[in-house]
């Protein structure tokens, strides 16, 4: 079982020593369920930390933050962040190091197992619950949630409230870490990719039609881009900004400004972001569920890239975010690639 | 009376051999269907998956990605790139439903002009009975 | 005018509205949106909080302002494209929801009136449906001036007392609507008048959540431009932008063309959504960015809430819905920070 004390005693030290200019971790809401990300820059202070298995947030997305606020200071302060990580967090710490993009000296990582276990997924609690509110949620001796709800506690399985993802998490444990709390034990996953068995069984016109609905739904608000840790192109090109318009700017000009995609939330569009975004995590992503857990719409986002993740592993053999020194997904090749739809 | 539907093919050829190889069809007089569209990139490697993209979203009916032999590629390693890159936009294409016939890779060297020839009159009839393609069409 | 309409008459009137284009909550998933209804189903009432508000069917996601297209010679056709004329009723809207809409009329009327909103907004009916019990554990309109059963915006208001609706009919056209089924429709009697009266005092101590004293914010924050407040409030933020586009009163946007056609040259002159949360949003072409960080446009997010709208539409840019504070990813939580702001410095 994982002690939040030893986080806490560890968050302090490296607070105390000046190691760390803070500590990204998990904090309670006090007007959720779903904890609040915490920055703690005082050592007295890490008693706000918490661990259960509420803390589905990947923090990672902040060390892309803290690299793009560091960029825009005069006399950036270079120490590392501490950050409290889970095994698919880890993971995109480890995309992040392969790209170079973070260095291991940028980060003090603080990994936490969920040994055997995962995060909750807040929509299957709620029809569990029935509209009531949930207070918290915490993992007992025996691996079973406990929810506390409306001053009762009622005890769940936990494959009742677990995460799809973390259904077939190939590995729940952080697979990089300057301290690990709690067991690397690998529970024994459901089969990977099991979510997509359904999809890819439709037909052709089923997975259209399937498609073609989900993503008219889609406003283009740009969450799934914002909370994905991977996302982090200064710009990005849906958002063709680097185009001056001026008052010589001839119309001709201006209609052949090269703009891969329309602004126009319709579907035509809609499926162009969607899949540039996918081919762009190829190889990259690593589940960690942020897309769709933000999307207000509720579009079922993790099924497309893990489409690919899918096809990287049977395919090409390649698992993203193991392995810092490996080279990505699409800028390596292997001499043995399947090249039998080649005509 | 309703003219038959003529499929519009995007093809991106490598400079050094598909593109070279479709000359040498044209220079050798050999007929094949006129329904292609050509884009010489320099290396099939540097075809962007958002160029097939945009292509579909523009209305091409069928989209084409062809490049050198495995090594034979002018840049050395560019078409094993492709290779992967393009696999992956093949199965990204067909999970969401895009009719499988109208996507495809071909390695054409400078030599074979009847080869290309053969690849698109195959792709023009396999495309003919689809219809023309609406579903990626961009619809605003 | 006041009236009586029993629950199981609803389904018989929404079926004398068929000559209008009604657009009622309907549920995809696990999430209520506004959707036009295609005459087989009828209106489900029991819904909570909608996805987005009823703003989306006045104030569209894409608007088409004018059709171009450059023809020979200096034969260049501009034409203008208003929406179509449609009669619309949209039904099951919330109270918050409806005084929202009169704030964007503020920014969207004045002096100079924006064509497009209001021919939508003049031929769109609102039936409100009042809040018995608040639809989120977010709900704090009390503290933004409004109510659950807050009749500002609508043209009916529909109460639910239980085994009938007491039905408030605002505005001509919702009486026009009434007019359409009038023998469904009775008088209200004292018993009913004083259901509504009791019902309405519960519904307002149903809600759990407020901000005391918040006129005390506004002063607040003109003194808090430069303060460091802001960098902590928004150290978590992602500028994912949900916050704004799901906002009943948010109304920026973004206009673009989009060309249809090179040769020739046609195209459109389109508006969509924008928010001041994504980056680039006050991106000069320059380069320069005078909101450059997080903790900027955090700022001006609160401060356009509830200073700059204040001074000048004599009202907070903000009906106290929740939609924020429920679907923010880091659950950054207006109203701790609109306490915060309160409490600064004190």
């Amino acid at each position: 079982m994982v002690n939040v004390e030893d986080l806490r005693k560890e968050a302090q030290r490296i607070l105390r020593e000046g190691k760390v200019k803070y500590v990204i971790g998990y904090e309670k809401d006090q007007n959720g369920l779903l904890p609040k990300p915490a920055f703690i820059e005082e050592p007295e202070d890490v008693a706000r930390l918490i661990w259960n298995p509420t803390c589905v947030h990947n923090l990672t997305k902040f060390l892309v933050d803290e690299k793009k606020r560091k960029a825009l200071e005069k006399k950036p302060d270079n120490r590392p962040v501490g950050i409290v990580v889970k095994g698919c967090d880890s993971r995109a710490i480890v995309v992040l190091l392969q790209e170079k993009y973070i260095e291991r000296e940028d980060v003090h990582i603080l990994g936490m197992s969920c040994e055997r276990n995962g995060v909750i997924d807040e929509k299957k609690l709620a029809k569990k619950l029935k509209g009531q509110n949930a207070e918290n949620v915490e993992i007992d001796e025996d691996g079973n949630f406990v929810v506390t709800s409306a001053n009762k506690t009622i005890k769940f399985q936990a494959e009742e409230l677990l995460a799809e993802r973390c259904l077939e998490c190939p590995a729940n444990y952080p697979v990089i870490y300057d301290l690990l709390l709690g067991e690397k034990a690998k529970k024994k996953a459901a089969e990977p990719f099991k979510s997509l068995g359904k999809m890819e069984s439709l037909s052709e016109e089923e997975r259209w039609a399937f498609w073609t609905e989900q993503l008219s739904k889609c406003i283009r608000c740009y969450a799934c881009r914002s909370a994905c840790p991977m996302c982090y192109c200064d710009e990005c090109v849906v958002d063709t900004i680097n185009f001056a318009v001026t008052a010589d700017t001839t119309a001709s000009e201006k209609a052949g400004k090269i703009k891969w995609v329309e602004k126009s939330p319709v579907p035509s569009e809609n499926f162009v972001y969607h899949m540039v975004r996918a081919m762009h995590l190829a190889g990259r992503c690593i589940d960690c569920g942020e897309c769709e857990r933000v999307c207000p719409l509720d579009i079922p986002l993790r099924f497309l890239n893990k489409k690919l993740e899918k096809e990287a592993k049977e395919l090409f053999g390649y698992d993203a975010g193991f392995d810092p020194n490996k080279p990505s997904l699409v800028s390596s090749f292997k001499d043995e690639d399947p090249e039998d739809f080649i005509r | 009376m309703a003219e038959k539907f003529e499929p519009r093919i995007v093809a991106f050829l490598c400079k050094w051999c598909s593109s070279a190889g479709s000359d040498l069809a044209g220079v050798s007089r050999m007929q094949y269907p006129p329904n292609v569209i050509p884009i010489t990139v320099m290396c099939s490697g540097s075809v962007s998956p958002l160029y097939i993209f945009d292509a579909f979203n523009k209305g091409a009916d069928g989209v084409l990605v062809s490049g050198c032999h495995p090594g034979d590629c002018h840049y050395i390693k560019g078409n094993y790139y492709a290779r992967r890159r393009i696999a992956l936009v093949k199965e990204l294409l067909e999970f969401i439903g895009l009719e499988q016939k109208r996507f495809r890779m071909s390695w054409v060297s400078a030599a074979e002009g009847t080869k290309y020839t053969q690849i698109i009159s195959d792709f023009v009839e396999d495309l003919k009975p689809l219809g023309p393609q609406t579903k990626l069409r961009r619809k605003i | 005018m006041d009236k009586i309409l029993l629950k199981k008459a609803l389904h018989q009137w929404v079926k004398k509205l068929h000559a209008y284009r009604i657009y009622a909550p309907s549920k995809d998933g696990d999430i209520w949106t506004y959707e036009a209804l295609t005459g087989s189903e009828g209106f489900d009432p029991d819904f909570r909080t909608t996805a987005l508000s009823p703003k989306k069917i006045i104030f569209p996601q894409r608007e088409v302002y004018f059709q171009f297209e450059k023809k020979d010679g200096d034969n260049n056709s501009i034409k203008e494209t208003l929406p179509e004329d449609e009669s619309a009723i949209v039904l099951g809207v919330r109270p918050c929801d409806a005084r929202a809409l009169t704030l964007t009329d503020k920014v969207f009327g004045g002096d100079f009136k924006d064509l497009y909103y209001w021919k939508r907004r003049n031929q769109t009916i609102l039936v409100g449906m009042a809040c018995i019990t608040p639809p989120s554990p977010n709900c704090f309109c009390l503290s933004v001036d409004g109510s659950p059963h807050s009749k500002e915006g609508l043209d009916i208001l529909l109460t639910d007392l239980g085994e009938k609706y007491y039905v408030q009919s605002l505005t001509k056209k919702g009486d026009q609507l009434l007019n359409l089924a009038k023998n469904l429709f009775t008088q209200p009697g004292a018993a009913d008048k004083r259901d509504l009266q009791k019902i309405q005092t519960e519904s307002e101590k149903k809600i759990k959540r407020q901000i005391d004293n918040l006129k005390k914010v506004p002063p607040k924050l003109k003194g808090m431009w430069d303060s460091p407040f802001w960098d902590e409030e928004a150290m978590s933020c992602l500028r994912c932008g949900i916050c704004t586009y799901m906002c009943p009163t948010c109304h920026c946007f973004d206009i673009n063309d989009e060309i249809h056609s090179s040769a020739p040259l046609k195209g459109e002159r389109i508006r969509t959504w924008d928010t001041c949360q994504f980056p680039d949003f006050t991106m000069h072409s320059s380069g320069h960015n005078p909101r450059p960080d997080k903790a900027a446009r955090l700022r001006q997010r609160i401060m356009h809430k509830f200073q700059y709208f204040l001074e000048i539409h004599k009202n907070y840019q903000c009906t106290g819905c929740g939609r924020c504070v429920t679907k923010c990813p880091v659950s950054i939580d207006i109203i701790e920070v609109l306490e915060k702001v309160r409490d600064y410095g004190s």
